[in-house]
C-alpha cells in the first residue's frame, strides 16, 4: 500500500481565462471554464495512483468547511485512495490558479491555511506511525502548514524507513537539504532548485554544472534524484551516473499543472510493478509527467497515455 | 450488492487510550456521532458515539425519573464531566463492536444498522484492522442511485 502525506492540502480552484489583466473585472459566464478540486502535491499523487488502479491512504491536516469539501471531493474521486486525515481548528486552504489561454501563463494565489498545534501535530504523528505497518511506500510532499517544523519531515522519513518503507520525497529545497544533512535520506528526492538565488549544501546554483553536481551528490545519500531544469527536461542522478532527460516537443508552460505531481506518480507506479530501477523509474515519471502536460487541466494521465510518451523524449548522459 | 461499494474509506477512529476530552473534541470537529475505538495495531476494539458520553455524565438515577423538567440546570453534568474527562475512552464505549467485511452483502450492514440502532458501523479487514465506516446514509444512497440489487 501507498501511503501519500500532504501536511498542508487545499482545494484547488483553476479558473481559465483568455487575457487575464490585473486591475480588471473578469466575469466567468461557463462553468466548464473553473474546476475545484482536491490539491496539494501529496494528494495528487494519491489520485494521479488511482486512476493507474493503485490503491493509497492519504494523510494530512484538514479542517473547516473547505476541509470537508476537500474529503468528500477526494472520496468521490476515487474508492481506492483511503483518507486519514487529523481534523484542526481552522480552515483548509485555498489555491487559486489563473491560467491564460491566450498568454499562456499561470498566476497562482496560495492561502497559508490553518495552524497546527503541538497536541494534532502528535496525533497525526501516532496515526503516521500506526498505518506505517501497511505501507510499502510513503510519499512525502508539499508545503508544511504553520505550526510544523522543517524536522518534522526528517522524522517522517527515518520512522518510514525503519518501518522498512521506499520513501520519495518532493519538498521544498531547506526541507530537503536539512533532512540529508541530518542523515535521512529518502530514497527517490525529486526537487526544483530554479529559484532565483537558490543554494543547496551552501552552493549557488547558477549553472547546468552546479546543478550536476547537486544531483549527484544528493544520489550520492538517496538512490535517485531528479532536479527539473527547464520547462522541457530534468537531470536525473543515480549511482555514480547522471543523465538529462529532454522531451522532443516544447511544453506549455500553461500547460504544466499537476505534472510535477503525476511525475511522482509515474515513479510510484514503476516502483510498485518493478521493483527500484532508479533511470527506469525517472523514464516513466518523466513520460507521465509529459502525458499530463497534453491536456490543459490539471489531468491524470493513464497507463496507456504513459506509455505513449515513453518514446517523446530524449536520454543522455552528460556525466 | 457488497459493502464495498457503499462504504467510506475513511480510517478516522480514536484509539482506546485517547482521553474522554479529546475524542469529545475529535467528535464535535469532524460534526460525527460516533468514532471507532481501535488499538495499536488499528484493530477494531469498540466504538464510542454521543449517547454513550452523554449516559456517561447523567446522573445514573435519571433513568427513575418519568421527566427531567425540574432539574434546574446542567451543573451536575458539568461536574461529572470533570470526573471523566481525562479517563479513557475504554472505559465509556461500547466493547463488543459490530462490524461488517468489505465483502459482506450490503443488506447484512443495513440490517445490523438497523437491529442494534447504530448510525455506522466499522468496516475491517480479516485482522480486524479498520477499512473504513458504512452509515445508514451511505446505504440509502446507493439505493437512491438505482443499485436495487441489494
Amino acid at each position: 500500500m501507498v501511503l501519500t502525506v500532504t501536511m498542508n492540502p487545499a482545494v484547488d480552484r483553476e479558473i481559465y481565462l483568455e487575457d487575464f489583466q490585473v486591475n480588471k473585472l473578469h466575469r466567468i459566464r461557463d462553468y466548464t471554464k473553473t474546476r475545484m478540486s482536491p490539491g496539494g502535491k501529496g494528494i495528487n499523487v494519491s489520485i494521479a495512483l488511482s486512476k493507474l488502479g493503485i490503491p493509497s491512504i492519504a494523510m494530512g491536516f484538514v479542517g473547516g468547511h473547505m476541509g470537508r469539501i476537500l474529503l468528500e471531493e477526494l472520496r468521490r474521486t476515487s474508492h481506492l485512495i483511503t483518507t486519514n486525515f487529523v481534523h484542526v481548528d481552522g480552515e483548509t486552504r485555498e489555491n487559486i490558479e489563473i491560467i491564460d489561454e491566450k498568454r499562456h501563463t499561470i498566476t497562482e494565489i496560495n492561502f497559508p491555511g490553518p495552524e497546527i498545534k503541538k497536541s494534532d501535530l502528535e496525533a497525526f504523528l501516532r496515526r503516521y506511525r500506526t498505518v506505517l505497518v501497511r505501507a510499502n511506500c510513503v510519499v512525502i510532499s508539499g508545503s508544511l502548514p504553520l505550526g510544523v517544523d522543517e524536522e518534522v519531515c526528517a522524522e517522517l522519513v527515518r520512522m518510514a524507513k525503519e518501518s522498512g518503507a521506499t520513501v520519495f520525497v518532493e519538498l521544498v529545497p531547506s526541507i530537503v537539504e536539512k533532512m540529508l544533512l541530518a542523515g535521512y535520506a529518502p530514497d527517490v528526492v525529486k526537487l526544483d532548485l530554479r529559484e532565483s538565488g537558490q543554494t543547496f549544501f551552501s552552493r549557488e546554483l547558477e549553472t547546468f554544472e552546479a546543478h550536476v553536481d547537486i544531483a549527484r551528490e544528493i544520489a550520492s545519500k538517496s538512490k535517485l534524484a531528479i532536479l527539473s531544469y527547464e520547462v522541457k527536461n530534468d537531470i536525473v542522478a543515480l549511482d555514480g551516473e547522471v543523465w538529462m532527460i529532454t522531451a522532443r516537443e516544447e511544453i506549455d508552460l500553461s500547460h504544466t499543472l499537476g505534472a510535477g505531481d503525476a511525475y511522482v506518480a509515474g515513479m510510484v507506479y514503476y516502483f510498485l510493478k518493478h521493483g527500484l530501477k532508479p533511470l527506469e523509474m525517472a523514464k516513466y515519471g518523466f513520460a507521465a509527467a509529459l502525458a499530463s502536460t497534453r491536456m490543459k487541466e490539471k489531468t491524470w494521465p493513464t497507463l496507456e497515455a504513459i506509455e505513449r510518451e515513453l518514446s517523446f523524449f530524449d536520454l543522455e548522459r552528460v556525466k | 450488492m457488497k459493502v464495498r461499494d457503499a462504504m467510506v474509506y475513511d480510517l478516522s477512529a480514536v484509539f482506546e487510550d485517547e482521553t474522554v476530552e479529546n475524542v469529545i473534541r475529535m467528535l464535535s470537529k469532524q460534526e460525527l456521532s460516533g468514532l471507532p475505538v481501535v488499538d495499536r495495531e488499528m484493530r477494531v476494539v469498540g466504538f464510542v458515539n454521543e449517547e454513550d458520553l452523554i449516559k456517561a455524565i447523567v446522573p445514573s438515577y435519571f433513568s427513575l425519573l418519568r421527566s427531567a423538567s425540574f432539574i434546574p440546570d446542567t451543573n451536575q453534568l458539568m461536574k461529572n464531566l470533570v470526573k471523566i474527562k481525562d479517563k479513557p475512552i475504554c472505559n465509556y464505549m461500547n466493547k463488543v463492536p459490530v462490524v461488517v467485511k468489505e465483502d459482506d452483502a450490503l443488506i447484512v450492514a443495513a440490517d445490523y444498522l438497523i437491529r442494534y440502532g447504530f448510525r455506522f458501523l466499522p468496516v475491517v479487514n480479516d485482522n480486524m484492522q479498520l477499512l473504513g465506516i458504512i452509515r445508514r446514509i451511505d446505504v440509502l444512497k446507493v439505493v437512491l442511485e438505482g443499485r436495487e440489487e441489494i
